[in-house]
């Protein structure tokens, strides 16, 4: 199947050490983890997104008979809508480093979502003794490189999960790929996928010359990596000047001289705040926990006019 | 008289043209934003060694 659908069909190959090729390291400790994940029992079994199944049958590895199922299923899944878009980037030196951009352009919840990314290695030709044929197995699970919780739900958002792992002496550097996925944790249901040979990573996306685990605006050429109040995140990409929005400020005015304004007006920006949950922009929340207690409330008003009258 | 009522029915007819494009328009947004809707590829999990 891979062959019939390259660029939208994803799988990782997960081996338990009694079903693998003899004497090859296919079987990972992450097998049981993620076949736990399915409570998958007897093998074979594939699992579609997360939540379509097929279980058994492929006598003698006659994996063919079933390819008319895995074509029904494949079908009523691909070219679905999903809020989620994956880029993954990096550079593969003597180190592999990676950068996972999800990006979102409709809303939806990020309760039990998560980002795994994997490692593979394609193209393994193999001998497996129960069918005593050579196959060429594809896509087998090298690694298991991370699972992050996502943060972002909202249109417009994106998050960047980024890590490094180093070669292993049995792998082919270069059939090896990375797969990052969307996936929630509570249904099991896979939103998005994507994969990329290390080899055809992008390792500065903006063509600034500065590689991207090291940019501080990753999408927006900024070779100079200006960042004016020191938040690590680039100007040219920071929505928020933090010397501007500073505690208090909520409605990030400014003097005459360029300096944080806070006032009577903040006050009720605040009190705003509160009553009604009414946020004017996205940098104002920090600005209001005024004592810094992680809650915004009553409190917080009564330290601002403190503040305020006390001249600060 | 006259006049005023065409004046009147002018206005009412050129404002319902103004509200048949204001719904194409909010028709064709609606299309356009789906269909630019991020596409989905199909993930599979693999207990088999074969596919």
């Amino acid at each position: 199947m891979l062959e019939l659908y390259p660029e939208t069909l994803i799988p990782v190959e997960w081996h338990s050490s009694g079903f693998t090729p003899g004497g090859s390291d296919f079987d990972i400790p992450a097998y049981s983890t993620r076949a736990a994940l399915y409570n998958v029992g007897g093998i074979p079994h594939t699992q579609w997104n997360g939540t379509e199944s097929t279980v058994g049958g492929f006598p003698n590895g006659n994996w063919q008979a079933f390819i008319g199922d895995f074509t029904n299923i494949y079908n009523g899944m691909v070219g679905n809508d999903t809020p989620y878009e994956i880029e993954i980037n990096g550079y593969a030196g003597n180190t592999v480093n990676y950068d996972v951009t999800v990006s979102m352009d409709s809303d939806m919840s990020n309760s039990n979502q998560k980002v795994d990314i994997f490692l593979v290695e394609d193209n393994i030709w193999s001998y497996w003794s129960g069918a005593s044929s050579y196959h060429n197995a594809r896509n087998v699970a090298r690694e298991w490189l991370a699972s992050e919780n996502m943060t972002i739900n909202t249109s417009g958002q994106n998050e960047t999960f980024s890590g490094s792992f180093n070669y292993n002496d049995n792998w082919n550097s270069d059939s090896l790929q990375i797969i990052a996925i969307v996936q929630n944790y509570s249904t099991k249901q896979v939103y998005q996928a994507s994969i990329v040979n290390i080899n055809d990573m992008d390792p500065d996306i903006d063509d600034d010359g500065i590689l991207n685990n090291l940019d501080n605006c990753l999408e927006s050429w900024n070779p100079g990596q200006e960042d004016e109040d020191g938040d690590l995140i680039g100007d040219v990409c920071d929505p928020c000047n933090n010397l501007v929005f500073s505690l208090g400020n909520s409605n990030g005015d400014t003097d005459v001289d360029g300096n944080p304004l806070v006032d009577i007006m903040d006050v009720l920006t605040l009190a705003d705040y509160l009553a009604f949950d009414v946020q004017d922009n996205i940098c104002q929340e920090p600005t209001l926990n005024i004592n810094q207690d992680n809650h915004i409330n009553i409190v917080d008003v009564i330290n601002l006019v403190q503040q305020i009258l006390n001249g600060g | 008289m006259k006049f005023c009522s065409i004046i009147i029915l002018f206005s009412f007819s050129f404002g319902q043209s103004l509200d048949q494009l204001d719904l194409n328009l909010k028709k064709l947004n609606s299309v356009l934003e789906t269909a630019s809707r991020s596409s989905q590829k199909v993930f599979v999990d693999d207990f088999t060694g074969l596919l």
